[in-house]
C-alpha cells in the first residue's frame, strides 16, 4: 500500500537525519543525557544489590522507566530522542551479543539434558576422593562444567544441589565447598566461548570469540593453578562436620557416565572458535555433535530437546503422534518445549534488557555526557597507559561490586573501556580480557553478587530433600566471600598484569579479527 | 617441516596454539617501533592540528594526516623514531576503521 510505503520512507528519512545532526540538547547541560544510563545504574543497585531481587526482567521495567523519565529532559522536539532509541538498537554490538546469547543458551541446555552434569558425579565417584582433596576437586569439576555451559549460575545451582550435600557428607568444609563452587563458576564464566559475559566483552571490543578465548587463557590458568593448590591447603586445614549418611546415596543416584562424551561437544565449539571460525558456526558444529551423541547413545531422547506438545484431542496432532518430536498432551500442558526452546528462551530478558542499555548508551554519546565523563577520565585519571589499565581494572571492579547482575554492569562499562583502552592503542583482545575478568569474579563473591544468591536459594532447598542435612549446615552468604579464592586470584592477577604489563598487547602488535559478519 | 606441523595438523594447528601462547610476556610502556614499520592504530587526538597517535606512553606524530580522524584506525608507515625519547613521526597511508563505540 503506498500510504505505507511514504510512512516507512519518512520514519528512514527521519532515522537518517537524526543521524546526521548528532547532537540532542538537555535541559540542565550535556551531563543530563547520562540520566537514563545513571537512572538504570541506581534501580540495579537499588533492586539487586539493596533488595537482593535478581530480577532481569526488573531491570527492563527500569531502563524502559529510565528511558521515559530521561525524555522529559530533551529540548525542543522529542523525535531526534526517540530515534536515538533505535539507532542504539540497531548497532552491531548489541545485534551480535543477541545472536551469539540464543546460539549459547541452545547448546548449553542441551548438554545439560545430555547429562553434563551426571557425567562429573560419576567422575568424582570413581576418582573416589577423600574429604581434604575434595572441595579442590570441586572446584575443577565446576570449572569444567561452566566452561561447557558458559553459565555461572547454572554451574551454581547444578553444584549446590549435587556437589555440596556429597561433600558436606564426605566431611568436607561446606563454606569451602560453596567457595569452590563459586570459583568453578567464576572460571567458567570468564573463559567459556560460550559464557554471556565473554560474548559481550568481546563484541564490546571489536574482538573475535574465539581469540578473546585464546588470549585470556594465560590470565584464568594462572590464577586457576595457585586457586587449586589454595584450595588443597584449605581443604587439609578446615575441618566438616559430623553427619550421619552415606555420601554415595546422594552420587549414584545421578551418577551417569555417558554424560561425560559431552566433553567432545566443549571441544568441538572451543577448538572451532579458537581457531577462527565465526561464533555462530562454532557453536552451531557444537548443537550439532551434542544432538547427535544425545539420540546416539541415548543421553536423552529427541523430544527432550525439540517437541511440539500437542493437544490430545486435535484429529491432525493424533495421525501425526508417530513422530519423535510430536507428544500428545493434556491442553493445560500445550506448547513447545525442549532444550533447544528453553535453552533460547532463558536468554530473552538478558536480550530485550541489551538493546535498551545500548539505546540508553547512545543517547548519552548524543547528548554530550559520554565524551564529558571520558574526558574528565583521560584528563585527570587514566593519564598513563599503566593508570588507565589500573582504572579499567577498578571500575569494572566497582560497577560489578555494585550491580549484581554482572552481564548488565559489564554492558554498562563497557564502552569506557573501549575508549580508554583505544586511546593508547590498548589491543581489542586486552581491552575484552580487563572487562570480563572482574565482571566474572565479583559477580561470585559478595553477600549482594548474584552468584552467590542463586548458590544460596538451591542450598534452601537440601533440608526438604535429605534428612541428615540440616539449616546449619547452610552457608550463610556473608562467610564465603574469602573463600572464592579463584574470584580474588583473577582480581589480583589483572591488577598485577595493568601494573607490570604481563599480558599487554597494542593495536600495533596484531590484528584482532573483528567478531561478526551478521 | 617440523614435528608439530606433520603430526598434528599442520598450520591450523600451528596458528591455534600460537594464539594461546602470544602475550606470556611483560610488555613495556613505551613500545619501540622502526623506521619503515607499517602500523595499524588509531589516532588518539590533536596537537596544534597534527594526528597524534599513541601506543601506551610511546607518541607518535602524523603531520600529513587529514583533520577529522580521531578513534578512527588508521594505517601509517613509521618515518621516524628517536628511540630514547620513545617520540616518532609517520606518514599516514588510508583510514581502516572505527572506535567500537
Amino acid at each position: 500500500m503506498a500510504t505505507d510505503d511514504e510512512t516507512i520512507d519518512e520514519e528512514l528519512e527521519e532515522a537518517e537525519a537524526a543521524e546526521r545532526s548528532d547532537r540532542i540538547e538537555f535541559r540542565g547541560g550535556k551531563w543530563m543525557s547520562a540520566f537514563p544510563i545513571a537512572f538504570f545504574i541506581l534501580w540495579a543497585i537499588v533492586q539487586s544489590g539493596l533488595l537482593r531481587i535478581g530480577d532481569t526482567t526488573g531491570l527492563v521495567a527500569g531502563m524502559l522507566i529510565a528511558l521515559i523519565i530521561g525524555m522529559l529532559f530533551a529540548k525542543g522536539s522529542w523525535k531526534a530522542y526517540a530515534n536515538t532509541i533505535f539507532e542504539g538498537m540497531t548497532r552491531r554490538v548489541a545485534a551480535t551479543a543477541v545472536v551469539a546469547w540464543l546460539w549459547a543458551g541452545m547448546f548449553a541446555a542441551t548438554i545439560q539434558t545430555g547429562g553434563f552434569v551426571g557425567g562429573l558425579v560419576w567422575a568424582a565417584t570413581v576418582l573416589e576422593i577423600g574429604a581434604a582433596l575434595f572441595p579442590a576437586i570441586t572446584f575443577i569439576l565446576a570449572a569444567l562444567l561452566a566452561t561447557g555451559i558458559g553459565t555461572g549460575y547454572g554451574t551454581t545451582v547444578a553444584f549446590t544441589t549435587l556437589f555440596f550435600p556429597a561433600g558436606v557428607l564426605l566431611g568436607a568444609n561446606p563454606v569451602l565447598l560453596f567457595g569452590a563452587i563459586l570459583s568453578g563458576a567464576v572460571f567458567g564464566d570468564n573463559l567459556a566461548p560460550v559464557s554471556d559475559t565473554t560474548i559481550v566483552s568481546a563484541v564490546t571490543q571489536d574482538s573475535d570469540i574465539g581469540g578473546v578465548v585464546a588470549s585470556r587463557f594465560k590470565y584464568a590458568i594462572v590464577a586457576a593453578v595457585i586457586a587449586f593448590a589454595a584450595y588443597v591447603v584449605a581443604g587439609n586445614a578446615m575441618s566438616g562436620v559430623d553427619v550421619a549418611g552415606q555420601f554415595r546415596e546422594v552420587f549414584v543416584a545421578n551418577s551417569e557416565p555417558g554424560g561425560l562424551l559431552h566433553l567432545l561437544s566443549i571441544f568441538v565449539v572451543i577448538a572451532t572458535a579458537v581457531s577462527g571460525r565465526h561464533i555462530v558456526e562454532a557453536i552451531s558444529w557444537g548443537i550439532i555433535v551434542a544432538f547427535l551423541i544425545n539420540v546416539v547413545f541415548g543421553l536423552a531422547s529427541f523430544s527432550d530437546m525439540v517437541v511440539f506438545n500437542a493437544p490430545r484431542d486435535a484429529a491432525v496432532a493424533q495421525s501425526l503422534s508417530f513422530l519423535p518430536f510430536v507428544e500428545l498432551v493434556g491442553t493445560e500442558e500445550v506448547g513447545v518445549g525442549g532444550s533447544l526452546y528453553s535453552g533460547a528462551e532463558g536468554f530473552f530478558p538478558l536480550i530485550v534488557l541489551t538493546l535498551l542499555i545500548v539505546a540508553g548508551a547512545q543517547i548519552m554519546i548524543r547528548g554530550g555526557g559520554f565524551a564529558a565523563l571520558q574526558d574528565w577520565l583521560l584528563d585527570s585519571v587514566a593519564t598513563s597507559v599503566r593508570r588507565a589499565e589500573t582504572s579499567m581494572v577498578l571500575g569494572t571492579a566497582i560497577v560489578n561490586a555494585m550491580i549484581t547482575i554482572n552481564t548488565a554492569a559489564e554492558i554498562a562499562i563497557a564502552p569506557y573501556i573501549a575508549r580508554l583502552g583505544e586511546r593508547f592503542n590498548i589491543n581489542g583482545y586486552r581491552r575484552a580480557n580487563i572487562l570480563d575478568a572482574n565482571t566474572s569474579a565479583l559477580g561470585y563473591i559478595f553477600p549482594w553478587s548474584g552468584g552467590v544468591l542463586v548458590g544460596f536459594a538451591a542450598m534452601q532447598g537440601l533440608p526438604n530433600q535429605y534428612d541428615w542435612f540440616t539449616r546449619s549446615m547452610i552457608v550463610n552468604p556473608a562467610e564465603v566471600w574469602p573463600f572464592v579464592f579463584h574470584g580474588w586470584l583473577l582480581v589480583t592477577v589483572f591488577l598485577v598484569a595493568a601494573l607490570t604489563g604481563f599480558g599487554r598487547e597494542y593495536t600495533s602488535d596484531r590484528e584482532v579479527k573483528e567478531v561478526a559478519r551478521v | 617441516m617440523s614435528f608439530l606441523d606433520r603430526y598434528l595438523g599442520g598450520g591450523a594447528f600451528r596458528t591455534t596454539l600460537d594464539k594461546y601462547l602470544t602475550g606470556w610476556s611483560f610488555r613495556t610502556t613505551h613500545p619501540s617501533f622502526e623506521v619503515g614499520e607499517e602500523i595499524s592504530v588509531f589516532v588518539t587526538g590533536y596537537e596544534n592540528g597534527t594526528a597524534v597517535v599513541r601506543v601506551g606512553d610511546t607518541v607518535i606524530r602524523v603531520p600529513d594526516a587529514p583533520d577529522g580522524l580521531l578513534d578512527r584506525r588508521v594505517r601509517v608507515r613509521v618515518t621516524d623514531f628517536a628511540e630514547n625519547d620513545h617520540v616518532g613521526e609517520a606518514e599516514y597511508l588510508e583510514t581502516v576503521g572505527e572506535s567500537a563505540f
